[in-house]
């Protein structure tokens, strides 16, 4: 009886494989994102060792940042936020970091729901303005779905740490990745960054955008989009 | 022998000006077989092209031919309007227009050099050619090369006709068939869609209203994007929603003058965000003086006048309404006044020699002489150059001086109007010094700024423009540091759109290509007299406000006026002073609001689905850029009428199929029944 070997199946004691799981997890933890031995595991069998250290790196780091932090993330107290950091009643504290973060909302805020809500109507007919003049968008041959523009902000974000505690971020002075064109999803890494009555201010220097997006999120997000867009025009009211 | 020229012009009071001008003195006209108003003028004038002539100057009314379909497609229930699209046109001279023909018939027998004094633009270069075709027809030596020839001309003028007169120019045979296409397009586009649109919906809302009236249901390709411009705002402004913003308000006071800074961010629609902010800056305690920075400002003169400016100015400032204005502006053109008022340019060609029209403005005793006096003693400053140049007419400016006291009260507006701008085209920019100070309070950003007018200039003779200096500030330093006197969080909400003015009409038509200078008024009174809109006044208060919101939109305006665009000339002279009224004094701006029909209209085609919906202005764009590639001879009159038919024939197929989702929108919006 032979067992049939999945393609690149790692044994347990091969010397080659435990060197580049290492490295991997190295590189992973420089980047502020040091992976769980569960995701390792559940990465490397689809490797080949063929293929250069510096590109599996490289992969390793673009499919964790396509994952959910929660679940793939060792954390420890020290990269984390604290448990009471969206407490409102503390004024003012600071975080040195480095701590990882996902974005689960963003918002422009600098702009009304209404008028963010009709542009992306606008934008559904084909039609984009400059100034008066009506410009029909063609949709571009093979069918790419079309650019969001990118918000002007200020925007405000929906973030979340490793262990799943959430905090809100506004954007203090503009950090040029952060619009509502970034995925949902993406990960930053804040250092030194002040907290104000539970709010993270972000700034350019205490700011790091690694990219990413978690794809089901990011769709599911967009989709609803208009639809929330308008609910929160209409509560607008009540503050 | 002495060579015989017969000289033909659009209208009769163009006829007897050139006449007058060439012959040297008063001619008497002899009326016309059939007709009171044209008249015949007989004299000599020496042309350096061909000696010593004997000319007769007669006049056209507007096109001498018309078009229409062959008799057996002029019945309504006779074809389906589909056919319309291939259907046989022909030529014919209309009843009241056949005395006008037979005359030029009979000149031309005669003549050897046929000259053609239409207006200088593509109607004008049509009407030369219909002109042509009529008296070729009966003398075909017109036909060969140099015994056709036209003038070139902006004004009646006397040292300008003269001028005109001594180089004749070739017609401009691409212009004229620009025109010929969109009158054939025009004519089946909107004979078809319109035909259709009365016969398939004007029919139940006939039945429904029980009424006897046939309830013609018109389409226009450019009638309907106007429409539709004017729905679109319309239920914009319906189904806006109100929303609070947050900002915060620091005041200071100084040297005994309270200073209002304005925050950078303007305001912010997070409640939360906002106290978090304000409360940073509360901490922080003082502000610090980032940027304090003098320096020189000016308000620039407004360019020189086109159509489209004269009309939207006409609604802003004088509150007329651009249809109005424009038969004015005719009138002021045919008397010699002013220059052609139809014109695209806004900037002033250098051998035009404006001190001698600022001359013209010194005499008499008028509100503007010291200021054209001022003028001409060292306060004149070069016109600015706008960016388009129809390469046809100047700018519209006075050409000669005209005694206020001579002209009606709705006259002396609109051409004091014309001169005030052209001198303030002339004049210097206003001056100003500008005093921007920013603080640092907190981690957040403030700003207020000071003006003080320094000198007027142009402000003086275009009160149109407003410009005030504002509170003196007092002496902020880099570096000072203060404790604002007050700081507070504010809220407010957002407003809705405002429903359209005629001026924002105007400007939306332009900016898309809809309608040209000569027609955007036409089919703004077109869409009115098809009841698809109605106008009221909007209620607001006093003249102040008015003012400041509508300079915040001639800002965003100019800001977005697009570069020199390519548009399509003008539709049909002639039978166009029909029945106006007076139009009332309004006090407050007019405003468009769609009636059920209109809207269920644009609804209805909207609803359709169609890759191009007839109320958005993107067919007709592409319309008028191949009218212009006509002129410039980029396309053929054939190749353009082959694609725009089968543009919209496409469409018209499409409509058809879904003819249900039209009734579906009348029913909803014109019956009221519940969708």
């Amino acid at each position: 009886m032979t067992t049939q070997r999945p393609a690149a199946a790692i044994p347990a004691n091969n010397t080659a494989m435990n060197d580049i799981r290492t490295s991997i997890a190295t590189h992973l933890a420089s980047k502020n994102v040091p992976p769980t031995p569960a995701w390792l595991a559940s990465f490397l069998p689809s490797i080949r060792t063929s293929t250069p250290l510096q590109a599996l790196q490289k992969t390793a780091l673009f499919r964790i940042l396509a994952t959910d932090i929660t679940t793939t993330l060792a954390t420890i107290p020290a990269t984390s936020l604290p448990a009471n950091i969206a407490n409102a009643a503390v004024k003012e504290l600071r975080l040195p970091g480095p701590i990882v973060v996902q974005v689960l909302d963003i918002e422009d805020i600098g702009h009304s729901r209404w008028s963010q809500f009709e542009a992306l109507e606008a934008q559904k007919r084909g039609e984009t303005r400059r100034g008066h003049e009506v410009i029909r968008v063609i949709p571009e041959e093979g069918n790419v779905p079309a650019p969001v523009n990118a918000s002007a902000g200020p925007h405000k974000l929906l973030l979340q740490d490793g262990k799943g505690t959430k905090v809100y971020g506004f954007e203090m002075r503009d950090v040029g990745a952060v619009n509502v064109g970034m995925g949902i999803g993406a990960k930053m890494v804040l250092r030194g960054v002040t907290v104000a009555r539970g709010v993270v201010m972000l700034e350019p220097g205490g700011v790091e955008v690694l990219g990413g997006k978690v794809e089901a999120w990011d769709k599911k997000w967009r989709e609803e989009r208009k639809e929330v867009l308008k609910q929160q025009a209409g509560v607008g009211l009540d503050g | 022998m002495v060579t015989k020229v017969l000289c033909v012009a659009e209208k009769p009071s163009i006829a007897r000006a050139v006449a007058g001008h060439l012959a040297g003195e008063n001619v008497q006209g002899r009326n016309i077989q059939g007709n009171n108003y044209t008249k015949n003028f007989e004299f000599d004038f020496n042309f350096p092209t061909w000696g010593p002539c004997s000319v007769v100057m007669t006049s056209v009314a507007g096109h001498l031919t018309s078009q229409d379909f062959a008799p057996e497609y002029k019945k309504w229930q006779g074809c389906d309007p589909a056919a319309l699209f291939e259907a046989p046109i022909v030529n014919f001279v209309d009843e009241d227009r056949k005395p006008i023909a037979a005359n030029i018939e009979r000149q031309a027998r005669y003549c050897q050099i046929l000259y053609i004094w239409t207006d200088c633009d593509r109607e004008g270069e049509h009407i030369g050619t219909e002109i042509r075709k009529t008296a070729s027809d009966i003398n075909p030596r017109l036909r060969q090369p140099g015994k056709t020839v036209r003038a070139r001309f902006s004004n009646i003028e006397r040292a300008h006709i003269l001028d005109a007169a001594r180089h004749p120019i070739p017609l401009d045979e691409a212009q004229a068939d620009a025109v010929s296409a969109r009158m054939e397009l025009d004519l089946r586009i909107g004979s078809s869609y319109t035909r259709s649109l009365t016969l398939n919906v004007g029919n139940i809302i006939k039945q429904r209203m029980q009424s006897d009236d046939k309830q013609i249901l018109s389409y226009g390709s450019c009638q309907f994007p106007t429409l539709g411009f004017v729905v679109e705002r319309y239920f914009r402004v319906r189904n806006f929603v109100p929303e609070t913003f947050w900002g915060i308000k620091v005041t200071h006071k100084k040297d005994d003058i309270d200073v209002s800074f304005r925050w950078a961010r303007g305001h912010l629609f997070d409640r939360m965000v906002a106290v978090i902010l304000f409360e940073r800056c509360l901490t922080a305690n003082t502000a610090c003086v980032t940027k304090m920075q003098t320096k020189l400002t000016s308000k620039w003169k407004p360019l020189p006048l086109t159509t489209v400016e004269l009309q939207k100015c006409g609604s802003r400032f004088l509150r007329m309404d651009s249809q109005r204005v424009m038969q004015l502006a005719e009138q002021f053109y045919q008397k010699g006044w002013i220059s052609y008022p139809r014109t695209e340019t806004d900037q002033f060609d250098r051998a035009i020699d404006l001190r001698a029209l600022i001359t013209k403005q010194t005499q008499g005793q008028t509100p503007w002489t010291a200021f054209a006096d001022g003028l001409l003693n060292g306060e004149f400053s070069n016109p600015r150059q706008g960016r388009n140049n129809d390469k046809a007419h100047p700018p519209i400016h006075p050409v000669n001086f005209v005694s206020p006291e001579t002209l009606t009260a709705e006259e002396q507006r609109v051409h004091e109007f014309i001169v005030r701008r052209f001198l303030a085209c002339c004049a210097k920019d206003a001056q100003g010094s500008k005093t921007d100070v920013s603080i640092l309070y907190g981690p957040e950003t403030f700003n207020t700024s000071g003006l003080i007018v320094l000198e007027r200039n142009y402000l003086d003779i275009y009160p149109y423009d407003k410009w005030t200096s504002s509170q003196d500030l007092p002496n902020y330093r880099e570096g000072d540091v203060f404790e604002p006197t007050e700081a507070r969080i504010e809220d407010g909400q957002t407003s809705p759109p405002t429903y359209l003015t005629e001026p924002e009409l105007i400007g939306l038509m332009d900016a898309n290509g809809i309608g040209t200078d000569a027609t955007m008024a036409e089919h703004i009174a077109k869409i009115k007299e098809r009841q698809y809109v109605e106008t009221r006044a909007r209620g607001r208060a006093p003249v102040q406000a008015d003012q400041d919101v509508e300079s915040d939109f001639e800002d965003v305006a100019d800001r977005h006026a697009p570069q020199a665009r390519g548009r399509g000339r003008g539709r049909g002279r002639g039978g166009r002073g029909g029945a106006h009224r007076a139009a009332p004094q309004n006090q407050g701006m007019q405003e468009f609001i769609p009636t059920t029909l209109g809207v269920a209209l644009v609804e209805g085609y909207d609803n359709m689905g169609l890759e191009t919906s007839l109320s958005k202005p993107f067919l007709r764009k592409e319309m008028e850029l191949k009218m212009k590639a006509i002129c410039e001879g980029r396309m053929t009159r054939r190749e353009v009428v082959q694609e725009s038919l089968d543009q919209y024939r496409d469409v018209y197929i499409r409509a058809q199929r879904q003819l249900p989702v039209l009734h579906a929108a009348v029913r909803k919006y014109v019956f009221g029944e519940a969708g």
